[in-house]
């Protein structure tokens, strides 16, 4: 089964031991052939909002920012357990702050 | 299971390929490693509901293990300062290497085990999954697995097997070992993948992890690249290959729509680093290459058909199996058109192999239809459909019979077949015999093939196909099945080209016939039995005869396919019996029938109103003279 984990914007500035450190996480969950996508996210983006016929663009950034998602890794796993397991490991790397996990309908079922 | 042992179970299938491999290095001996590695699982499941897990899993998981194995040392039976050397030796040793796991799936994969036990000891190493898991998986007992698992440790330990790299000439060998346990795996659960079975169907994943695993502990090796994207790439159809009831969906006919995008970049990916390696392909960068090909197609009708054939050409060198070889011809069918496809699949009609295979016929049909030859192209569905084991296909095979016109055939090989088989003038064994015989034409030649088209080289054909191998006995057994049935249908030569094979001695009972001719008999028995052992003629034959085919001035009679003759010594015997009758039964039975079913006309003698000596009653007569059968008299 697959899981999308995303984490959601903080605001600590990451530093060279924390790029080295999710590196080698990242290699890591490549090689066990887990991670199928991963990537990090512009802050803001573009909101598109419809209502009846009217659809409404509008350009970030946004004032609910702490809301928004930072970055995302697409894993594929056995279990949930496995997900999850995978996010605490992921959380004790990049420290203080909030991720979501969640399970993936798609095209593999 | 509770939420903190589901935990433990995850925690576990990530982490112990690289603990049991690591141990292994260490102790070498992977059934000691993985009894260490099972020890600090129990340490995990007592602590961690109250401790919590620990940060670092795997180190923890490693350090408990560790210890198990310096106690074993320490408790072993070496001498005290060896023994302190090793304790302290191993401890000083690292956990991990890189190249640990690669190594136990070296080990796990060796030759020296069979291929079931490869599999599950594989699966249970390097996969972390439990006995009871594999044995869902493949259908079999947890019991059985747990065995299977420890008579493969056995078996290594025993061999010695080295937890080392193979390197240089073995290392081929070793390797396609490696891969080909991978994708069983990975085939086991794409054919359960359709059903309902999702435990069976993770397998596929499994496999994917495998591949994927090797893949960075391999880079080097083009094959581990090539399964990797033959992997991706089968697995990314796996949500349009069946329909919504369940049935299977042919690759052209699938929604590409549903194909999974990312596996398919994947196997890109995977099959660039193949190609970047630069060397001469293998089956699985092959068989990849092909995947590709479908992969790139944005509709079956944009698919590369000459370079899909091309490729099945290369392979066909590599890997002539006659699954590939038919595969071969339909890519050469849509490549280079509907006749050179049928040619090669007609040059595979002789293979013993593909004999009961149903895709044999159905793609002969599918060609035959696009030639415009839908007669032929529907008797070959209709056989297809025969063959096919499963009931989705086999509904799916008669549509596409039912789609093409039927046409005016006259009398078929199946009617004809029925109709031989109904005879009232066999016995049930010769029956049930020449059965056996004509089953293997009709499935081979299909019940509708028109009776004109039952040729000599097509029955010559069969013949070489099916029983080419068989034993001489068997063979002429089938011949004279044919010769019988060919008689029969007014097709007289049909076994022209069948050689009668020289049969080693057989054990047949034999009559005394000396003795038997010196005791008293009964007219009617004599007369049978002297027949039957001038004549090579059998019971029925010879039950059937009526006076007026009898030629008693030349000896000999016309049974409506053969003749039949006689010694002189029986001529006036055959002439007391028949005594003046004209027509009629020459065999008649001992009484008149009583009431109840009137025989039928041809079996009652219109002198006596007796009817003819049944089969059964015949051979009752003789097992109580002699105790043989009637076929003891048969003449070798």
């Amino acid at each position: 089964m697959r899981f999308l984990m995303t984490a959601l914007a903080d605001d600590a500035k990451p530093d060279e031991k924390l790029f080295t450190e999710m590196a080698k996480f990242i290699d890591e969950m490549t090689a066990a052939g887990i991670l199928l996508a991963t990537g990090g996210l512009e802050p803001g983006g573009v909101r598109l909002t419809s209502a009846g016929d009217e659809i409404t663009v509008t350009d970030g950034p946004f004032a609910e920012a702490r809301e928004a998602v930072a970055g995302f890794a697409l894993i594929e796993v056995r279990s949930r357990e496995e997900a999850i397991e995978l996010g605490r490991r992921f959380r004790a790397i990049v420290g203080d702050g909030v991720s979501v996990i969640q399970q993936v309908y798609g095209p593999q079922g | 299971m509770t939420a903190v042992r589901r935990t433990v179970d995850a925690v576990w299938k990530l982490e112990s390929a690289r603990i049991i491999a690591g141990l292994t290095r260490l102790v070498r001996d992977v059934g000691l490693a993985e009894e260490f590695a099972q020890d600090a699982l129990v340490a995990a499941l007592e602590q961690w509901p109250s401790a919590g897990v620990p940060d670092n899993p795997g180190a923890w998981l490693m350090t408990i293990a560790k210890r198990r194995a310096i106690d074993h040392i320490r408790r072993s039976q070496l001498l005290d300062r060896k023994r302190e050397e090793l304790a302290r030796d191993l401890d000083e040793q690292p956990d991990r290497e890189p190249d640990d796991v690669l190594r136990l799936m070296f080990v796990s994969c060796h030759p020296v085990l069979p291929t079931a036990a490869r599999v599950a000891l594989t699966l249970r190493l390097i996969g972390g999954l439990t006995a009871a898991e594999i044995g869902r998986a493949f259908l079999t007992t947890e019991a059985r697995i747990t065995q299977r698992i420890a008579a493969a440790k056995q078996t290594l330990a025993e061999q010695r097997v080295p937890f080392e790299l193979p390197a240089g000439p073995e290392l081929a060998a070793r390797l396609s070992s490696v891969l080909e346990v991978i994708y069983l795996v990975f085939n086991e659960g794409y054919a359960a993948s359709a059903g309902a079975d999702l435990i069976r169907a993770d397998l596929c994943l499994e496999a994917l992890r495998l591949g994927r695993q090797l893949a960075e502990l391999a880079p080097d090796e083009p094959e581990v690249h090539g399964l990797v994207a033959l992997m991706e790439i089968q697995a990314s159809r796996s949500a349009a290959r069946t329909g919504p009831s369940g049935e299977p969906v042919q690759l052209h006919e699938q929604n590409r729509a549903r194909w999974d995008q990312l596996l398919i970049r994947r196997g890109f990916t995977a099959m660039l680093r193949a190609r970047d390696l630069g060397r001469p392909p293998g089956p699985y960068v092959l068989q990849a290459a092909i995947a590709v090909c479908h992969a790139q197609a944005r509709t079956a009708a944009e698919t590369d058909w000459t370079q899909i054939a091309a490729l099945y050409g290369a392979l066909a060198r590599q890997l002539p199996t006659p699954v590939v070889q038919l595969n071969r011809a339909v890519a050469v069918g849509l490549a280079a058109g509907p006749q050179a496809g049928l040619d090669l699949v007609d040059s595979l009609l002789s293979d013993p192999v593909l004999q009961n295979y149903h895709l044999l016929p159905g793609v002969r049909g599918d060609l035959l239809a696009k030639l415009d030859r839908p007669a032929e192209a529907r008797r070959e569905f209709e056989r297809a459909a025969e063959l096919a084991a499963n009931s989705a296909e086999r509904d799916f095979l008669r549509r596409r019979a039912a789609q093409l016109p039927a046409e005016p055939i006259g009398r078929t090989l199946g009617q004809v077949a029925g109709e031989f088989l109904r005879r009232d003038d066999l016995d049930a064994q010769t029956l049930r015999s020449y059965a056996q015989t004509l089953k293997r034409l009709r499935l081979t030649l299909g019940e509708n093939l028109p009776l004109a088209e039952v040729t000599p080289d097509r029955i010559a054909q069969t013949f070489a196909t099916a029983w080419g191998s068989a034993a001489a006995r068997t063979w002429n057994r089938h011949r004279s099945a044919v010769r019988s049935f060919g008689a029969f249908a007014d097709l007289p030569d049909l076994a022209g080209t069948l050689d009668r094979r020289t049969e080693p001695s057989t054990t047949r009972p034999t009559v005394d016939l000396a003795e038997l001719w010196a005791r008293d008999l009964p007219l009617r028995e004599r007369v049978l039995w002297r027949l039957l052992a001038d004549s090579a003629a059998g019971p029925g034959s010879v039950l059937g005869l009526n006076v007026e085919d009898l030629d008693l001035a030349e000896r000999r009679a016309w049974t409506g396919t053969t003749w039949i003759t006689w010694r002189s010594e029986t001529a006036p015997l055959l002439t007391e019996l028949v005594a003046g009758r004209e027509r009629g039964p020459v065999f008649l039975a001992d009484r008149r029938r009583g009431p109840g079913r009137p025989p039928m006309a041809a079996d009652v003698c219109p002198h006596t109103g007796r009817t003819r000596l049944s089969y059964e009653r015949a051979e009752y007569l003789f097992k109580q003279a002699t105790g043989h059968t009637l076929s003891a008299l048969r003449p070798r």
